[in-house]
């Protein structure tokens, strides 16, 4: 197959890419001068899909939460009996995976046979086996993950934060499931969720690092197994989600040393993806800085004030159709902090944005698309979970630069409403 | 590596490397881990980054990071044996990104050696509010030690398995003892190991490494120092005695089991590499006998691994089970170390573990802090090779070598971290 070739002038990177036969989109950053290499192979497939419509059929299959990360661990058990891991580790290469709300993940990294590591990656992620007995084992090992997820104050803090957040969206359930809906996975399911969701047309393939791209083309053309690409999209059935958050308020006792808070607004701007997406991202990524970045006014005051530390930090999580700011830390006053905040807030309504610190935020974000590049596991996770949303990363200062004060200052009246604002708080026992 | 003598006590040590889009810059001051300098030098790094000459408070510090696009200056300690280092991380997108041609990494090197070396005081001592508020955020972090059950455990396995020892000092400090810091004590105290401490400068990337040699001598030119030498860490060494067993209650929803071992190597000694290549084929990743048996075959967990502590010639092993698995996990663990002992290691939980290592060893010529801090642990454990010469010393392991080694391992200590209540 024929592959685009591109280079930037701003960062000095080079790709290739293009999608192959079976609907495979396939994209090669080579770094010769790098000793590792590294490759994930992701599906646009995560914990939200618990009801969907196969291409050609009519009906919707409802499958139990926590399947897309089962099946994830369910991969690893191969037809013939082998253990994947051993095959990688022959090869030198350090196999992982994961599941998020929207992806699931197969990758490796390597410093040696990055060929062999590639078709060991394309083999086992193309060869599902379930029987009744493996996927039973498995019962007890992610029975302990959750568990583990339990005592993990960060984790619970966050799921409560959507959980106020979100009145029907699927995003506020738990990635792995529970106790309970996991004990209802079977190999039918899984298989289900497989040759829908692992059909090419919906995966990528990306590669970071010090690689050849025609060996690595080889490998690829040869190790694609016979798939029929959809000709219409998988239906991914979520309830309609209202505007309005579920509620304002979370609490939730744990073993911790302090209060923890997170705390941010819903965004209802949302069904956006590709460059309209990014630039949202951009937005909000500017906004958080100048707002409550450790230069800001609300930072200092609060910070100066005993009210928050060193621990604060910001964040904004985005898929076309759902998107929320969060900002978290430590307190012995959440309720205070929140309530802080929120009248800033209004404050900066009020008197206005100032577009040197605009310009100033602006600067930080080109710094870390920079910085982005410098580790080929994190370039490659982001490209392929931002490709998933329509957006080429490699193009990213095509959109970067159209980002101006207006813009902002729009996106801050959208965006900072504080009928749309939840706190979530874990206190101590 | 260049290395460039700035005095008796300061080195400046530079590697290059442009195939990397930023340039890094490390300090490391080397200090013996003491009960009470322990919380003093928990408290410096906060109150350094806080405030100096060039910027005067927090938000001059983080304006004049995001003008260079920006820039990081992260500052803490990290425990390396007992040499507790105060540890300052810096990293900005190296020159040829910026896209004014502003001269990024000289600007943050002068911000990073002001932090250092001309910090905000008044009348002789820091600045009071800001050591306040500092002191907040030394003692809330002693206290946030506990959120991640996963981590306590391991940590307060490794804390009674030295017990006895100064490296069972928590490298965050005493909470009792920050209270009394006074911003006079805590200046009194910088003054005195700023000019009585080894500090190795760092800086990785694509710098004028003469202009920044300058640049580190314009501020410790007009002091003056006292020889000072890298703090050692002898390992622990204990008669076989009965088993230390340690229980902790709190209420969580699952049991975290942590085993402590006295490996009875030092980290010059020639047996080494072999202990690493133990450690890895006894509990370091999916091809290990801890993952493959207590997760895979018996269920019991989703993480069960290892860790070497090469300073003090420990391997703790930590594990999340339910509380009644307690002693099925902890029998399976012995069992398969005893498998080790006798001598059986497959050809692929050998090779996969050499393979892991190495693999690991080059992907840090791939980062840039991992080779300075790597440097930093070879030098503080007086093992002072290259990532090359680390490959090669693990290459030349045998299976026969990691059966001796795993002979020398000596159980010491059983902590289990359970419900309140729990059976």
């Amino acid at each position: 197959m024929e592959l685009d070739f591109r280079k930037s002038e701003k960062t000095g990177e080079e790709m290739y890419s293009g999608t192959h036969s079976s609907g495979l989109k396939i994209y090669i950053v080579p770094k010769p001068e790098y000793s590792g290499s590294y490759a994930i192979f992701g599906t646009n497939y995560g914990s939200v899909e618990s009801d969907f419509v196969v291409p050609g059929e009519s009906e919707v299959t409802h499958v139990p939460d926590g399947i897309a990360h089962y099946l994830e661990h369910k991969m690893f058990d191969q037809p013939d009996g082998s253990n994947v891991f051993d095959k990688f580790a022959k090869y030198g290469g350090s196999a992982n995976a994961f599941t998020s709300f929207n992806v699931t993940a197969y990758l490796f990294s390597a410093t040696s046979n990055f060929e062999e590591n590639l078709a060991t990656l394309l083999d086992y992620v193309q060869s599902p086996y379930y029987t009744d007995e493996t996927v039973q084992k498995e019962q007890g090992i992610i029975g302990q993950e959750i568990r583990m997820y339990d005592d993990n104050p960060g984790w619970q803090l966050f799921f409560n934060y959507i959980g106020c957040l979100y009145n029907s969206h699927p995003v506020k359930k738990e990635i792995a499931g529970t106790v309970e809906s996991i004990s209802h996975i079977t190999p039918e399911y899984l298989y289900k969720c497989y040759t829908t969701f692992y059909n090419l047309s919906n995966m990528a393939l990306v590669i970071v690092g010090n690689v050849d791209v025609d060996s690595a083309m080889k490998v690829i053309e040869e190790g694609i197994k016979k798939n029929e690409p959809f000709t219409e999209p998988i239906g991914r059935v979520h309830p309609d989600e209202a505007e309005h958050i579920a509620k304002q308020r979370s609490e939730k006792k744990m073993a911790v040393a302090a209060p923890m808070f997170m705390l941010g607004w819903k965004d209802n701007d949302v069904n956006k993806s590709g460059a309209e997406l990014l630039k949202k991202n951009l937005e909000i990524t500017i906004l958080l800085k100048m707002l409550f970045g450790k230069g800001s006014k609300i930072y200092k005051k609060l910070y100066d004030a005993g009210l928050i530390n060193n621990t604060f930090s910001t964040d904004y999580t985005m898929q076309p159709d759902y998107g929320f700011t969060s900002l978290d830390g430590e307190s012995n006053d959440p309720e205070q902090v929140f309530e802080a905040i929120l009248d800033a807030v209004d404050k900066v309504k009020e008197k206005g944005l100032s577009e040197d610190e605009f310009e100033l935020a602006k600067k930080v974000a080109w710094g870390k698309y920079i910085r982005s590049h410098n580790d080929i596991e994190n370039y490659a996770v982001t490209f392929l979970q931002l490709q998933f949303m329509g957006i080429d990363y490699f193009d990213y200062y095509d959109v970067y630069k159209t980002v101006a004060f207006e813009d902002v200052k729009r996106r801050f009246d959208e965006h900072f409403r504080r009928e749309n604002a939840a706190l979530s708080v874990i206190r101590p026992l | 590596m260049d290395i460039i003598k700035i005095n008796d006590n300061i080195s400046l040590r530079y590697i290059r490397m442009d195939k990397l889009k930023t340039t890094s810059i490390a300090v490391f001051i080397h200090r013996p881990l003491k009960k009470d300098e322990a919380s003093y030098n928990a408290l410096l790094p906060l109150v350094l980054k806080s405030g100096t000459e060039l910027c005067p408070d927090r938000a001059a510090v983080a304006r004049y990071l995001d003008n260079l696009y920006g820039a990081t200056m992260g500052a803490t300690t990290i425990k390396c044996g007992e040499d507790h280092v105060i540890y300052f991380d810096a990293e900005t997108i190296s020159d040829r990104y910026a896209p004014e041609g502003e001269p990024l990494t000289a600007d943050l090197l002068k911000l990073l050696m002001s932090a250092l070396f001309a910090p905000k005081t008044e009348n002789g001592a820091f600045d009071e509010k800001t050591v306040e508020l500092e002191k907040k955020n030394a003692i809330d972090k002693i206290a946030a030690f506990m959120n991640d059950k996963r981590q306590y455990a391991a940590d307060r396995c490794r804390q009674e398995t030295a017990r006895g020892t100064d490296f069972a000092i928590s490298r965050l400090g005493d909470a009792d003892i920050i209270k009394n810091i006074t911003s006079r004590s805590l200046y009194d105290y910088y003054r005195r190991i700023m000019t009585s401490s080894v500090i190795d400068i760092y800086i990785c990337g694509d710098t004028d490494i003469k202009a920044a040699e300058a640049a580190v001598k314009e501020y410790t030119d007009g002091l003056s120092f006292t020889a000072a030498d890298i703090p050692k860490t002898e390992i622990i060494t204990r008669k076989y005695g009965e088993l230390h067993e340690v229980t902790e209650e709190m209420d969580v929803a699952q049991g975290k089991l942590a085993i402590g071992f006295i490996t009875n190597v030092k980290p010059t000694d020639a047996d080494y590499p072999a202990l690493i290549v133990m450690n890895s084929v006894f509990g370091a990743g999916a091809h290990s006998k801890l993952f493959n048996n207590v997760r895979e075959k018996l269920s019991l967990a989703y993480y069960a691994g290892s860790q070497l502590e090469r300073y003090k010639g420990m391997i703790i092993v930590n594990a999340g089970i339910e509380f009644k698995n307690f002693q099925k996990a902890y029998d399976e663990t012995l069992v398969q170390l005893e498998e080790i002992k006798k001598g059986n290691i497959s050809e692929h939980e050998f090779t996969s573990s050499i393979v892991a290592i190495v693999n690991n060893y080059r992907s840090f010529l791939d980062d840039q802090r991992a080779l300075a801090t790597t440097s930093l642990m070879n030098r503080v454990a007086g093992r002072d090779k290259t990532i090359d010469e680390m490959i090669e010393s693990i290459e030349k392991v045998t299976p026969e070598d990691v059966t001796a080694v795993a002979n020398k391992l000596q159980l010491d200590t059983s902590y289990f971290l359970t419900g309140k209540g729990a059976e």
